[in-house]
């Protein structure tokens, strides 16, 4: 039992800390909490993707004595799966992009309707 | 309403967190996903591409497309708030 | 990975994250969510994951936070939840 809590308690907290981006995005009124609440939610699904690549006793993935040891033979068990880490960097670039648009569409509401909260948005548009 | 969105948060968080009892344990070197792809990776990548660096290497040699097509996002992105944020000299919108 | 360090760090990290969605001033919220990027980063860091960590320390905590402080300056601090 305790040995199963050892190994997945981070997993639920990923999911505690996914759940309060989720909780923003959907619950709170104001427009810039709700683009904190989706960069809570992606930085928390990018940290459970490279928690998967993680192993005991495993190092980082940069090779010692890289050039002139030629001939040397290297354990795939002892360096961590470099490949979840490779993908996730192309997600943070992503997360940023999505944030840059998201902030202009919001200044351009803000412009328009002077006020930043969806209630009363919904309220000037009927 | 606030309640509804609680009850909505709570259910999706229980779904995921049954979802991870059969998950592999965290650092378990037998996990799926560090067999099958990536040492493959980790032995070849010093003969073949002459970095010791492996996660450069994957990024801008193995899968050199997949970072092309993240330069399209972050291109259409800065277009997208160039078009947005631009100063209108007509008037009207 | 050092479990210790690592169950330390994701206690602050959602401390961060609940903090950032209650504050009701936009500033302050914008400033602990970059707090909490740093975490994140750290997090990667003691995960192994250096190239993640360097990209999230400049990208989304650098790049991240002057945006919204951008916006925050351009629209308006105040907030009602």
């Amino acid at each position: 039992m305790i040995d199963f809590i050892v190994s997945k308690y981070n997993y639920w907290i990923y999911i505690i800390l996914m759940m309060i981006g989720f909780y923003a995005m959907i619950g709170k009124r104001n427009l810039i909490k709700k683009i904190i609440g989706m960069n809570i939610f992606q930085t928390a699904v990018i940290l459970f993707y490279v928690s998967i690549g993680c192993k005991k006793g495993g190092t980082l993935p940069i090779l010692e004595h890289a050039h002139g040891h030629a001939g040397q033979v290297i354990q795939a068990s002892s360096y961590i799966n470099p490949l979840p880490h490779v993908l996730m960097l192309t997600a943070i670039v992503v997360m940023v992009s999505t944030l840059g648009v998201a902030i202009a569409i919001v200044i351009m509401i803000y412009l328009k309707y002077n006020t930043l909260e969806e209630d009363e948005i919904l309220k000037a548009i009927k | 309403m606030r309640i509804l969105n609680l009850i909505v948060v709570v259910i999706t968080g229980a779904i995921l967190i049954y979802g991870t009892m059969d998950m592999p344990g965290w650092g378990n070197p037998g996990s799926p996903a560090s067999l099958h792809v990536s040492p493959r990776y980790i032995t070849k990548t010093l003969e073949e591409t002459a970095t010791p660096n492996m996660v450069t290497s994957v990024l801008a040699d193995y899968r050199a497309y997949d970072t092309l097509g993240e330069t399209v996002v972050i291109f259409t992105a800065g277009m997208a708030c160039i078009l947005l944020l631009r100063k209108r000299r007509n008037g009207h919108d | 990975m050092i479990p210790a360090f690592d169950f330390v760090i994701l206690i602050f990290v959602v401390i961060c994250a609940i903090a950032a969605i209650t504050v009701k001033d936009l500033l302050s919220a914008v400033m602990i969510l970059g707090a909490y990027s740093f975490f994140m980063c750290l997090m990667w860091a003691e995960m192994g994951a250096v190239d993640v960590a360097f990209t999230e320390a400049s990208v989304s905590a650098g790049i991240g936070t002057v945006l919204l402080i951008a916006a925050v300056y351009r629209t308006t601090r105040r907030s009602r939840d």
